[in-house]
């Protein structure tokens, strides 16, 4: 079981919540958007998952979802 | 007079007038639950409303459709001019990318420093006064010398500058026109004279934001000096009156609800939550106005290319479908950053983290100093209509 974060590129506007509710998974860029979005997929330690919760709940465009996966971490495979 | 427009029923509410507070909310609210879609006659072009949480978001999230050409359903002519409002498309995400560094969230923090000792200041003036109109005398003065270090000028300016302001906005949201007009007249020379310096003697363009306009290229062009005046003319217009507005319905909530005031007191790392909740429970911008581009259909709903939509910020953020209980302040409100205050999609709004770093300050500092304080029994309060503000907010506090 591994757990990811995945944040659309497209959708993301730079709302900010989503490193504001999770400072210990991701961080902001200069314009002020997420880093992390389009293909940088974050891998979320079990002691961080209620944070990676609280981003996705976050965002109010919909760019941030939380992926379990019973999928080694490595593949992008997709949430079964 | 219709009351139904295909399936749609029409409501004669006029959002451009004055009620008592939360007099705007109490209509949203009613319509809303009336209808997902309404057709509005009351201003002086018909515009669809879009009520509910889903649409709304959807509206915003698709600028090709609903297009900025309109910015207000209730003032589709819009009369002035904001940038990058009303770009669209590659044109408006170039100008976003020279002016986002300024807004964002590490970048505000440099104005931290200056808007604690401006607010904590203030404060102290009127702590020993023991009653002060909080409007007037704090809630555009605060923001407005926030502003004009933003800029790079002096808060000392907010002097002569703060008055100014007050004409404009009254022009803007339906009084004196003429006052409107010399006043917008003399900032707009005032920043004439600030972007005149910054070409003869620019500062670093990474931390000052005329200087890095002034320098900026743009499809390798130049910015003209009206193009440059206007976006300092919209982070004026955009941001001065909101702030003030939001701070207004935040005090009123909190003298009038002592155990939400005491709990922040109690614990001001609940202040960020608070803000949040604050501007999903009393939005001040209830509407986005859009464009329809093309013949679009939402569930039986056709709106035609050239229609003027209303994206009802206001009545999505107090939705029970989405946000449960809506019309109370819920302190860790579960999902609150979801809310539509700020707007959505790619115009949304550039100066979001300013105003939470603001508005954060003032909780923090304000209380510190005047904890408990009430509203003056003889308070006759009044709600501007439009973009809502508490036009008065007469407090009192014992010494």
């Amino acid at each position: 079981m591994s757990t990811r974060l995945v944040i659309d590129a497209a959708r993301c506007t730079g709302h900010g919540r989503c490193y504001a509710m999770a400072p210990d998974l991701l961080s902001d860029d200069e314009e002020g958007f997420v880093a992390q979005r389009g293909s940088d997929e974050v891998d979320v330690p079990a002691g961080l998952l209620g944070q990676a919760d609280e981003a996705e709940q976050a965002c109010p465009e919909r760019a941030v979802r939380v992926l379990r996966s019973s999928a080694p971490s490595a593949g992008r495979s997709r949430p079964s | 007079m219709r009351e139904s427009v295909g399936r749609c029923p029409v409501s004669h509410t006029d959002y451009r007038l004055a009620t008592p507070p939360a007099g705007h909310y109490a209509f949203l609210d009613r319509e809303r639950e009336e209808s997902r879609f309404l057709w509005n006659d009351g201003a002086d072009t018909g515009f669809w409303m879009l009520t509910r949480y889903d649409d709304v978001l959807q509206g915003f999230q698709n600028p090709e459709t609903f297009t900025n050409d309109i910015t207000s359903a209730l003032n589709p002519q819009r009369g002035i001019d904001l940038l990058p409002q009303r770009l669209g498309g590659e044109e408006h995400a170039k100008l976003r990318r020279v002016i986002n560094p300024y807004f964002s969230p590490t970048a505000v923090r440099r104005m931290e420093r200056f808007a604690v000792d401006r607010c904590a200041e203030l404060v102290e003036e009127l702590a020993p006064r023991g009653a002060c109109d909080f409007v007037a005398r704090f809630a555009l003065r605060y923001p407005t010398d926030v502003f004009l270090v933003s800029l790079g000028l002096p808060p000392s300016d907010g002097e002569f500058f703060v008055p100014w302001v007050e004409d404009v906005f009254g022009g803007f949201f339906g009084g004196a026109q003429n006052k409107a007009r010399a006043a917008s007249d003399r900032i707009m020379d005032y920043f004439a004279d600030l972007v005149a310096e910054r070409r003869a003697r620019p500062l670093d363009p990474r931390e000052d934001l005329v200087s890095r306009l002034v320098e900026a290229r743009i499809d390798e062009e130049p910015m003209p000096d009206r193009d440059i005046l206007t976006v300092c003319m919209t982070l004026l217009l955009a941001g001065l009156d909101t702030t003030r507005s939001a701070l207004g319905y935040m005090f009123w909530h909190l003298a009038r609800h002592d155990e939400d005031r005491r709990a922040l007191i109690a614990d001001p790392g609940l202040i960020p939550a608070a803000v949040e909740e604050f501007i999903r429970l009393y939005p001040l911008v209830i509407q986005a106005g859009r464009e329809v581009s093309r013949q679009v259909d939402i569930d039986g709903l056709t709106m035609e290319a050239g229609d003027v939509v209303w994206l009802g910020i206001g009545s999505a953020n107090r939705d029970p479908r989405k946000f449960p209980d809506p019309d109370r302040f819920v302190l860790g409100r579960k999902g609150v950053n979801q809310h539509l205050g700020f707007g959505a999609g790619r115009h949304r709004c550039l100066g979001m983290h300013l105003a939470r770093v603001e508005l954060a300050i003032v909780l923090r500092e304000w209380h510190a100093r005047i904890p408990d304080y009430r509203i003056a029994p003889d308070a006759d309060l009044v709600e501007r209509g439009g973009q809502l503000t508490l036009t008065s907010l007469p407090l009192e506090w014992d010494l």
